[in-house]
C-alpha cells in the first residue's frame, strides 16, 4: 500500500513567516491525510440521509449544497464505510485525494479570509459549525467555522499550491506560522 | 449586484454565471410538426425593460441553478427561486 | 523657514521637519503638510502648466478637486503621474516633478500654444488636421501623440504589492466632518458595526480648517474627542486615507485605502494600496460641499484660489497664500477669509494681472488693486457624485444656488453640506438622525451658526482675457456659447465638444459653472440644462489596486496535475491549457519539440508510452435514472451500456451543433463515470447541473466532479499490457478479462485502488489507469520501472496530437462550435429513438446540406511540403477569395509513421472528394501549394493495432 503524498509538501514548510510580531496572529496548518467524502441524497431520501449522517461518530458533517454534504474524518476507508451505511439512499463519492484541507486560526484569521471572500465571517454572522461554499482568490472553496477563531477550508487539489501562495501572501502582514 | 441565493444567502454577482431568459420552456415533443416551437425555444428572446426572469447558476458557490427575477432598469432583485421550483410554477 | 509659513498655528508638527525635492531642488516642510502646502510655504506658487495653452498654474484648492497642481510623484517603477499635490502627504525623501513642460516649468516652450489660441478654441480637433489626408498618419498624429497628455507613466515594473479585501457593516459613513462624526457616533453607540472613511489622512473634515465652535469648545477639539471615543470601540473601523470611489448595486461601495502611499517604501509585508468592496446595510454621505470658482479674466493665474483653500492653507497648514489677498465672492462664507472683500453685488474683478504670480486685479470701475493672491468664491456645490452613480440625477436648489443630491431611498442618505444643508447645526443634527439605527439619537451639541447668503452670479461678462471654466482641459467662458451656436446644446454634447469636465478631475470645480454658461447661452434654466452623467470613479484609482494579487505569475490561479512532479523529473516542457499546466513534450539532450514528439510517437507505437491525461473532466453520475439521464445528454445511447464497459459519446448543443465528446463507462447498474475534454470540463458540469435542475428536476440522478480525485495515465503501445501486468494485483490482463472498451475496478501495487479502462486515443492497444491522486507520482514511477525493459517513454500533448491526427480522431480543432455530428463523420451516432439535447434542431435542413464542410484527411502532393493549420482550401484553378473558399485545414502533424506532413480539414462536400487535388492557400505566410483529399484515417486503416 503506497503512502499518500501531500501536494503541498514542498510549499507548506513549518516555521514562522511574514511580519515579525511578538506573537504571530495567524496559524496555518495543512490537514493531511484526511478522509473527505461527498454524500448526495438520492431523490426523496434527503431526510433519511440527514438522520443517518447525524448519527455518525468521529466525523464532521458539513453542508455542501442542496441535499449534499462533505463528511470529513480520519483517512481510513471512510468512503467504504459510508457506502455500506447509506446503501441506496445516497451517492457516496470519495474526495479524499481530490481536495486539500487547510486550517486557519488565530485572532487575525478573519482579516486574512476577508481579503478573499465576500461572505460575512463576523462571529455573530457565521456560527461555529456553519459552512459556506464561495470563491476565494478566484478559486472555489468550501469554508467551515470550527471554533471561535478557527476555520477549515478545502480547495480542489490542483489549485492548492496557487491558493497557498495567495493565502500566505495575505497573512504576511500579520505574521503567521505554519505547523 | 447582490443575489439572494436561497441556499447560501446574499452573495455578490461575481459568484454567479448567467444563462438568460428562463421563460422559454423546452418543448416536450419530438414530432417534426413542432419544429417552430423548437426554433423559438432556441433562438427567440424578449429583451424587456423592467421585470425579467433569468436562469442564474451559483457556479462560485453551491452550484445550484436558480431563476432570478430582476428589474433590468433598476437592477432591483424581486425574487430568486431554485430552478426546479420555477419550472413547477410555469407548468 | 520661508516667508509664506506663518509663525505659529496649523496642524503641522513643527518639531518634525521633512526634506523633499521638487523639480530636482531640495526643500523643507513639516509632518502634517501636503506637498502643495509645503511648496507654497517655500514660496513656490508655479506648480504646473495647463494642458492646452501651457499656462502657468498653481493650486486652486487644498483637496481632491485640484485641477492644476499635478505632479509626477516618486521615480522608477513607483512613479505615479498626474498626482494632485494637494493630496500628497509629505514624507521624508519625497520626490516630485512638475509635468507637461519643456524644458522647465519656468521656461516652457509649450506656452507658445497661447499664441495660436484663436485656433485652439473648443472643437478645433474636429476642424483641423483634416487636410491633406496623408498628413494625418505621417505628420499630425505623431506630433499630437508627443504633446498629448500631462504626465508620463513609468515603463518599469511596479515593485510594490497591492491587495483587495471585503468588509461588511451596518453603517458606512463617508466623510469625517461634523455631520459624519455625529452619524458614526450615533451608529456606534447604538451597537452597529460602523465604518467611517475619509479621503484625508487626518479626520475632521471642514473642522480641520474652519474656526467653528461646538459644545462650547473649538470645533477641532470637539472632533478629536469624538474620534478618540470612536477609535476604541470594537464595532468601529476608522479608515482615513480611504476614498470611497463608487456606489454600486446592492448598496455595495468601492473604496481604495492608501495604506502606504505616505512612506517612501512600504514595509515589506504590507501593500501600498488596498481595494475594498464594502457591503453596507446603510450608508451616509457626509462628504461636504466643494467651493466653486468664479469665472473672470485671469482666474487661473498662480495665486488665485478658492477662499476656503486659502483658509485651509492658513488654518490647517500654517501657510499664507499671500501677504495682501483680495476676496472676490458672491456669498457670505467667503468673508471668513482674511483679505480685502469684493462682493459681486458691489464690485467685480474683470482681469487678474501677473503671469506666473498675481500682481494685482483690474475692477469693473477700471480701478486697479495691487494684491498677491485672490480668494474667489462662486458658491458651494454639494459633493453629490456617489449618490448619482446609479443613474439618479441631482436636483437644482434655488435656495443655495447649487445641485443637491437626489432621493435614492433609505439605504443611502446625505447629510450636512453634502445634503445642501449649509448650517453647522443642520450638519450635526442630520448626521445624528441618519446614523441612529437603533434606539435614541445622541444629544446634538450646541454650536454657532452663520447664515448662508448667496447672490447667484457666475461670470464677469466684461472680462476680455481668458476666463477659465475647466482648468485642467483649458476650456473657457467663450467655449460654452460656441458649443451652443454649433448645435451642441445638450449638456452631454457640450461637455464633449468643449471637453469641459472630461479631465482627471472630472469637472469637480467647473461643471456647475459650465451649466450656468450653457443655460445663459440657450435661455434655459439650470434645472433644464441639468448635469451630465456621474460615474465611478470619484477620483482616479490605480490599476495596481484593481489587480491586487493577480499580477504576473499570479494573474490566474495555476492548476497542476497530481503527476506534475513526475513529469518534471522526466524533463517535461509544460504548456498552459486554460489554467492547467500540461506536459507537452519530454525533450532529451539536443531535441527541439518536433524531434522529441517524433521520438515519443515512435517509441509508443513501437513499444509503450506513458501520458498524463488527468486533466480531462471526470464526472461521477449515479442514481436510478442515471442511464436515462445520460441518454438525454448524449446523442447516442448509454442506458444500454453493459456494466464494465466504456463507450464513446457525443454531446450536442440544443441548436444541434456538437458541444463535446468523451468516453463514459458503466461501473455498476446505477453508477457511471463520464469523461469530457479538458477545455469543456467545467462547461459540461454546469450543463449537467442545468439539465437536471432546470429541465428534468424530477429524475433521480446525482453528479459530482471527480477530475481531481483521480490521477489518470494513458499507457499505450504493443507492450502496454505487458507493462501493466507487472503492477496489477491478481490475474494478468488478457482479452477475456479486459477486452477492448472494458471498464474495471481493480487494485495495483499491493492494494492501491484503481480503475482500468481499455480505451485508445492513439489507435494503439492502450489503457487508461486511474489511481487516487496522492498516489499518482508513485504509480507513474512504478510504471516507468515496470516498462523499463520495454524502453517505456513518457509522451506529452504534442505526441498525443500527432497520433490522434494519424488516426483521424476529431478533437477540439474539429469540435469548434460550428460542426455537426454529420460534419465530423459521426452522423450515425445520432439516435432516432429517444429525446436528447439537440435532437430536433440537428434535423434542420441547413445542417444537412450536401455542401457543408465536413472532416476529411489531407496530405501535400509533394511529400516535402509542410501543411499549416488554418490554411484555406480552394478548387485547383480558383483564385483565393471568399466566394471561392471551400474550407480550411483544422489540424496538422508531422507523421513519423508516414514520413510526411498530414492533417485533417473541413472541406465542402468533402467525403465525395477523396482522391481530389485541391489548392492550399495560406494568406498569412503567402504559401500556395497543392494537397490531396483522403479518408481522415491516415494510418492503420483497419484499426488492427487496437487488438495487437
Amino acid at each position: 500500500m503506497s503512502d499518500r503524498v501531500l501536494p503541498l509538501k514542498a510549499l507548506a514548510k513549518s516555521g514562522r513567516y511574514g511580519a515579525s510580531t511578538s506573537a504571530p496572529s495567524v496559524r496555518l496548518q495543512v490537514l493531511h491525510p484526511m478522509g473527505l467524502v461527498t454524500v448526495i441524497a438520492r431523490k426523496g431520501k434527503s431526510k433519511s440521509v440527514q438522520r443517518a449522517l447525524s448519527n455518525l461518530q468521529d466525523v464532521t458533517v458539513m453542508d455542501a449544497g442542496i441535499d449534499q454534504w462533505y463528511v470529513q474524518g480520519p483517512d481510513k476507508k471512510l468512503a467504504t464505510t459510508l457506502k455500506q451505511q447509506l446503501a441506496e439512499t445516497a451517492s457516496v463519492i470519495d474526495q479524499s485525494h481530490g481536495r486539500v484541507t487547510l486550517r486557519i486560526s488565530g485572532p487575525k484569521c478573519r482579516a486574512v479570509l476577508a481579503k478573499g471572500t465576500p461572505v460575512d465571517l463576523h462571529a455573530n454572522q457565521f456560527a461555529i459549525g456553519q459552512s459556506a461554499m464561495t470563491t476565494m482568490a478566484h478559486v472555489g472553496i468550501h469554508l467551515t467555522r470550527t471554533a471561535d477563531d478557527e476555520f477549515t477550508l478545502s480547495v480542489f487539489r490542483s489549485f492548492s499550491e496557487s491558493f497557498w501562495e495567495w493565502l500566505t501572501a495575505s497573512a504576511a502582514e500579520f505574521g503567521y506560522h505554519v505547523s | 449586484m447582490l443575489i439572494p441565493c436561497p441556499h447560501c444567502g446574499i452573495r455578490p454577482v461575481e459568484e454567479f454565471t448567467f444563462l438568460g431568459d428562463a421563460k422559454p420552456q423546452r418543448p416536450q415533443s419530438n414530432d417534426p410538426a413542432t419544429m417552430d416551437q423548437w426554433f423559438d425555444y432556441v433562438y427567440l428572446r424578449d429583451n424587456p425593460r423592467g421585470l425579467f426572469d433569468e436562469y442564474v447558476h451559483h457556479s462560485g458557490g453551491c452550484r445550484s441553478w436558480m431563476v432570478v427575477t430582476r428589474n433590468t432598469e433598476t437592477h432591483e432583485i424581486k425574487a430568486c427561486v431554485p430552478a426546479r421550483d420555477y419550472k413547477k410554477k410555469q407548468s | 523657514m520661508s516667508g509664506f509659513r506663518l509663525p505659529n498655528g496649523g496642524l503641522i508638527d513643527r518639531n518634525q521637519p521633512i526634506s523633499f525635492t521638487f523639480d530636482g531642488k531640495k526643500y523643507y516642510g513639516f509632518k502634517g503638510d501636503t506637498l502643495a502646502s509645503a511648496l507654497i510655504a517655500n514660496g513656490i506658487h508655479l506648480m504646473g502648466r495647463s494642458f492646452k495653452y501651457h499656462r502657468p498654474r498653481g493650486v486652486i484648492t487644498a483637496g481632491a478637486a485640484e485641477p492644476n497642481a499635478l505632479v509626477e510623484l516618486r521615480s522608477g517603477g513607483r512613479k505615479e503621474a498626474n498626482t494632485r499635490a494637494t493630496m500628497v502627504e509629505l514624507y521624508e525623501g519625497l520626490e516630485a516633478n512638475s509635468q507637461n513642460r519643456w524644458p522647465s516649468l519656468n521656461l516652457d516652450v509649450g506656452a507658445t500654444n497661447s499664441l495660436g489660441a484663436a485656433f485652439f478654441v473648443a472643437g478645433f480637433y474636429y476642424k483641423t488636421f483634416m487636410w491633406p489626408k496623408s498628413f494625418w498618419e505621417k505628420v499630425y498624429e505623431p506630433i499630437i501623440r508627443k504633446v498629448a497628455g500631462l504626465g508620463t507613466a513609468s515603463k518599469e515594473a511596479d515593485p510594490d504589492n497591492y491587495e483587495k479585501a471585503y468588509a461588511h457593516c451596518d453603517l458606512l459613513v463617508i466623510g469625517s466632518g461634523p455631520a459624519g462624526l455625529m452619524a458614526a457616533l450615533a451608529g456606534a453607540r447604538g451597537g452597529a458595526r460602523v465604518i467611517m472613511a475619509d479621503e484625508q489622512f487626518a479626520l475632521g473634515g471642514s473642522l480641520l480648517f474652519e474656526r467653528e465652535e461646538i459644545d462650547g469648545k473649538g470645533g477641532l477639539d470637539w472632533a478629536q474627542r469624538v474620534i478618540a471615543e470612536l477609535a476604541v470601540m470594537p464595532n468601529v473601523t476608522l479608515m482615513p486615507r480611504t476614498t470611497v470611489f463608487g456606489w454600486y448595486d446592492g448598496n455595495v461601495f468601492g473604496a481604495v485605502e492608501r495604506v502606504n502611499d505616505h512612506v517612501a517604501v512600504p514595509p515589506v509585508h504590507e501593500p501600498r494600496q488596498r481595494y475594498w468592496r464594502i457591503f453596507a446595510k446603510k450608508a451616509v454621505l457626509a462628504a461636504g460641499a466643494e467651493e466653486r470658482p468664479l469665472v473672470f479674466g485671469g482666474n487661473d493665474v498662480p495665486g488665485v484660489m478658492t477662499a476656503s483653500a486659502m483658509r485651509h492653507y492658513a488654518n490647517r497648514f500654517g501657510v499664507a497664500a499671500g501677504e495682501n489677498p483680495v476676496v472676490f465672492t458672491n456669498n457670505a462664507y467667503a468673508k471668513r477669509t482674511v483679505g480685502k472683500v469684493l462682493d459681486v453685488s458691489d464690485r467685480k474683478i474683470v482681469n487678474v494681472s501677473g503671469g506666473k504670480r498675481v500682481t494685482g486685479v483690474e475692477l469693473d470701475d477700471h480701478s486697479h488693486v495691487a494684491c498677491d493672491a485672490v480668494a474667489m468664491s462662486g458658491g458651494w456645490s454639494p459633493i453629490v457624485n456617489l449618490m448619482c452613480h446609479r443613474g439618479a440625477k441631482p436636483q437644482w436648489s434655488e435656495k443655495i444656488t447649487a445641485f443637491v443630491p437626489p432621493n435614492v431611498g433609505e439605504a443611502f442618505v446625505s447629510v450636512g453640506a453634502a445634503n445642501g444643508s449649509m448650517l453647522l447645526s443642520e450638519a450635526l443634527r442630520e448626521g445624528a438622525v441618519a446614523g441612529t439605527l437603533k434606539g435614541k439619537a445622541p444629544n446634538i451639541p450646541s454650536c454657532h451658526d452663520e447664515t448662508f447668503v448667496i447672490t447667484p452670479f457666475w461670470h464677469v461678462k466684461e472680462s476680455m482675457g481668458k476666463a477659465f471654466v475647466d482648468y485642467q482641459n483649458d476650456s473657457t467662458a467663450k467655449d460654452l456659447p460656441l458649443a451652443a451656436r454649433e448645435g451642441y446644446e445638450d449638456v452631454e454634447l457640450a461637455k464633449r465638444y468643449t471637453t469641459t469636465g472630461m479631465a482627471t478631475d472630472q469637472g469637480k470645480l467647473g461643471n456647475v459653472n459650465a451649466i450656468a454658461l450653457l443655460a445663459e447661452a440657450t435661455g434655459k434654466s439650470m434645472a433644464e440644462v441639468g448635469t451630465t452623467t456621474f460615474r465611478p470613479f470619484y477620483t482616479p484609482v490605480s490599476f495596481g489596486a484593481f489587480a491586487g494579487h493577480s499580477r504576473g505569475h499570479h494573474f490566474q490561479p495555476v492548476r497542476k496535475t497530481p503527476l506534475h512532479e513526475w513529469a518534471e523529473e522526466q524533463g517535461a516542457v509544460f504548456v498552459e491549457t486554460g489554467l492547467w499546466m500540461r506536459s507537452s513534450w519530454f525533450p532529451r539532450e539536443g531535441e527541439d519539440w518536433l524531434a522529441a514528439a517524433t521520438r515519443e510517437v515512435l517509441a509508443t507505437r513501437n513499444s509503450v508510452g506513458l501520458c498524463d491525461v488527468t486533466t480531462l473532466g471526470k464526472i461521477d453520475i449515479q442514481g436510478e435514472d442515471a442511464g436515462a439521464f445520460l441518454d438525454k445528454l448524449y446523442c447516442n445511447t448509454f442506458s444500454t451500456l453493459a456494466v464494465g464497459k466504456a463507450r464513446y459519446g457525443l454531446m450536442l448543443r440544443e441548436d444541434g451543433i456538437v458541444m463535446d465528446d468523451g468516453t463514459t463507462s458503466r461501473l455498476a447498474e446505477n453508477h457511471f463515470l463520464m469523461t469530457t475534454t479538458t477545455a469543456n470540463a467545467a462547461k459540461i458540469m454546469s450543463h449537467i447541473e442545468f439539465c437536471h435542475q432546470a429541465l428534468w428536476p424530477d429524475i433521480d440522478v446525482t453528479y459530482a466532479s471527480v477530475t481531481e480525485q483521480w490521477a489518470q495515465l494513458a499507457i499505450a503501445g504493443p507492450k502496454a499490457r505487458a507493462t501493466l501486468n507487472k503492477i496489477i494485483d491478481g490475474a494478468a490482463l488478457d482479452d477475456m478479462n479486459t477486452p477492448y472498451l472494458a471498464a474495471r475496478e481493480i487494485t495495483i501495487l499491493d492494494g492501491i485502488e484503481a480503475r482500468l479502462f481499455r480505451i485508445s486515443f492513439s489507435g494503439e492497444h492502450a489503457y487508461e489507469l486511474a489511481v487516487p491522486a496522492d498516489n499518482g507520482n508513485t504509480v507513474a514511477r512504478a510504471l516507468m520501472h515496470a516498462g523499463a525493459e520495454f524502453g517505456i517513454t513518457p509522451y506529452g500533448l504534442e505526441a498525443l496530437s500527432i497520433m490522434r491526427i494519424e488516426k483521424g480522431h476529431v478533437a477540439g480543432a474539429e469540435l469548434n462550435g460550428t460542426t455537426t455530428a454529420g460534419d465530423l463523420g459521426l452522423g450515425k451516432m445520432m439516435s432516432t429513438k429517444k429525446d436528447y439535447i439537440g435532437r430536433m434542431m440537428a434535423t434542420r435542413e441547413g445542417l444537412h446540406d450536401a455542401n457543408r464542410q465536413c472532416v476529411v484527411g489531407i496530405r501535400p502532393v509533394d511529400v516535402k511540403d509542410k501543411l499549416h493549420s488554418g490554411s484555406h482550401l480552394l478548387k485547383r484553378g480558383d483564385a483565393p477569395s471568399m466566394t471561392n473558399d471551400q474550407g480550411y485545414i483544422t489540424s496538422v502533424a508531422w507523421s513519423p509513421m508516414l514520413n510526411m506532413w498530414l492533417g485533417l480539414a473541413l472541406l465542402s462536400n468533402g467525403r465525395a472528394r477523396y482522391g481530389q487535388v485541391v489548392k492550399v492557400f495560406d494568406g498569412l505566410r503567402n504559401i500556395h501549394m497543392f494537397a490531396e483529399i483522403c479518408d481522415p484515417m491516415h494510418f492503420d486503416t483497419k484499426n488492427e493495432r487496437l487488438h495487437v
